[in-house]
């Protein structure tokens, strides 16, 4: 599984989307669920799956999608798409 | 403790003893010595019965009876109940729920449960009607046939037989029920429409109560409400109130005089508001609703959490058992976590998570969500909630993740 697929299932999962509602394009305020449990639950899921801890700054600053992959991408991880 | 034998003058009898030799009960019953009806195989050791029993004052050693309650605690509790006060109580009930064209009864439910104590064996004891025994659901051949035999029958269930009933008798129907009881659980206001296909001529009745009333507190007709949450109105003589935090009281003249519990005795006075353990408040046309049981509303990030009013959105998607256990997160905040049985496809599980995301807000969705083949449950055929965690098939399907 890609690092892409892996990210997209997290999310999914954390914030209970279909697979139709999801894109890497989502921001915060397009995802009712993507409240700030929902920070602290992608956090843990982020650190569980790809071995990441965001910094408090970091959690506080994504407003989307492509914010965690930028994050981790700085850390090496990579998402470019197969 | 074997059967018959004494503490304090209490004549003990277990259930296994009334299968076999059916008259047991209502010998005792004419007998003067206060006596214990008890499930066959008593979770509780012969010492922590006979300590109990030694408790009972003397005023309650004659023309009363004892039974055992197992609160969703687990910890054991003796009611001590009056013989003349259920005896009264089963002739309200009887004109409360039109009780007259009923010939007879069909037990599928221990007779140490006080709901099928009352409403069923004294019932039938003193209206003189035939009472059937049956091993419930343990032996479902044997019951159906039961049921196809019935005339005119009257059959009290708990709402969590629900799901055995149409497992086994989906499709099949049993004319000769004409009334149907629900008690001691919730409602399954929505199942109303599989209930009247299986007994179509059965009317059917949501009745509420607690052991400490021995049992019943309000009746009402499924069809006079559509919320499992109304639980009618009382029964002559019966008064409700809510408390000033919410708890819903009862005073009635049919209530339980005492209970032992925690090594320890404890009169009910006639004055006392006695706590269902339950939250409630008064609806519309003299109704009940019930808000929950105190232990099942919390506060968990400052939101009022109710897990009744999720465990009936989750049965709008869910046909299986569910049930709950109460979680510390690790935020230190109050949680609960779904317990579904049996094992369900992925695609049910979506349905779940979907339902929770479009009626509540994340604080309301629970830690996690697992599932069981089979919940496991107390002699009283309630959930042990105790022991869900403990099971070892226990499979983790969903997860805060916090």
């Amino acid at each position: 599984m890609s690092n892409r697929e892996k990210l997209r299932d997290l999310l999914l999962e954390v914030l209970l989307l279909s697979d139709e509602e999801f894109s890497f394009d989502l921001n915060r305020e397009q995802v009712e669920t993507w409240d700030s449990l929902a920070v602290v639950a992608i956090a843990a899921g982020v650190d569980e799956t790809f071995g990441y801890h965001f910094t408090p700054d970091e959690a506080v600053g994504i407003t989307g999608v492509n914010d965690i992959i930028r994050v981790l991408e700085r850390e090496g991880i990579s998402f470019a798409e197969a | 403790m074997q059967s018959n034998s004494k503490a304090n003058d209490v004549v003990v009898i277990r259930e296994s003893e009334i299968r076999s030799n059916f008259r047991a009960l209502d010998i005792r019953w004419r007998s003067a010595e206060t006596f214990a009806i008890l499930p066959s195989n008593l979770p509780l050791s012969d010492e922590w019965l006979d300590a109990a029993l030694q408790l009972l004052p003397q005023a309650f050693c004659t023309k009363h009876f004892l039974l055992l309650t197992s609160g969703s605690t687990g910890q054991p509790k003796i009611i001590v109940a009056s013989r003349e006060r259920a005896e009264h109580l089963v002739e309200v009930i009887h004109r409360a729920q039109d009780g007259e064209a009923t010939k007879e009864t069909i037990c599928c439910l221990p007779l140490s449960y006080s709901y099928s104590f009352v409403n069923q064996w004294l019932w039938s004891r003193i209206l003189g009607r035939r009472i059937i025994l049956t091993d419930g659901f343990m032996r479902p051949n044997e019951l159906k046939v039961t049921l196809d035999a019935a005339h005119d029958a009257m059959i009290c269930m708990v709402g969590a037989q629900v799901s055995l009933l149409r497992s086994f008798f989906g499709g099949r129907t049993f004319p000769g029920i004409i009334r149907l009881h629900f008690a001691g659980g919730r409602f399954p206001q929505e199942q109303l429409g599989p209930l009247k296909q299986i007994f179509p001529n059965a009317t059917i009745f949501n009745n509420y109560g607690c052991a400490e009333a021995m049992p019943r507190l309000t009746i009402r007709l499924a069809e006079d409400a559509d919320v499992a949450a109304n639980i009618g109105r009382p029964l002559a003589g019966v008064e409700l109130k809510s408390g000033i935090e919410g708890q819903l009281l009862f005073r009635s003249p049919f209530r339980a005089v005492g209970f032992i519990e925690n090594s320890s005795f404890r009169a009910i006075d006639d004055n006392d508001w006695v706590d269902t353990g339950d939250l409630g408040c008064a609806g519309d046309n003299g109704m009940w609703i019930l808000l929950g049981r105190r232990s099942e509303v919390f506060k968990r990030f400052g939101e009022k959490i109710s897990l009744p009013a999720i465990d009936a959105a989750l049965k709008r998607v869910w046909c299986g058992e569910l049930a709950f256990y109460r979680e510390t997160d690790s935020m230190g905040e109050n949680g609960h976590v779904v317990v579904i049985a049996p094992h369900p496809e992925e695609r049910q599980v979506k349905a779940i998570l979907m339902e929770l995301r479009r009626d509540f807000s994340r604080p309301h969705w629970p830690l996690r969500v697992e599932s069981l083949q089979r919940l496991p449950r107390l002699p009283s055929n309630k959930v042990d909630t105790g022991a869900l965690k403990e099971q070892k098939d226990l499979i983790v399907r969903w997860s805060q993740r916090y």
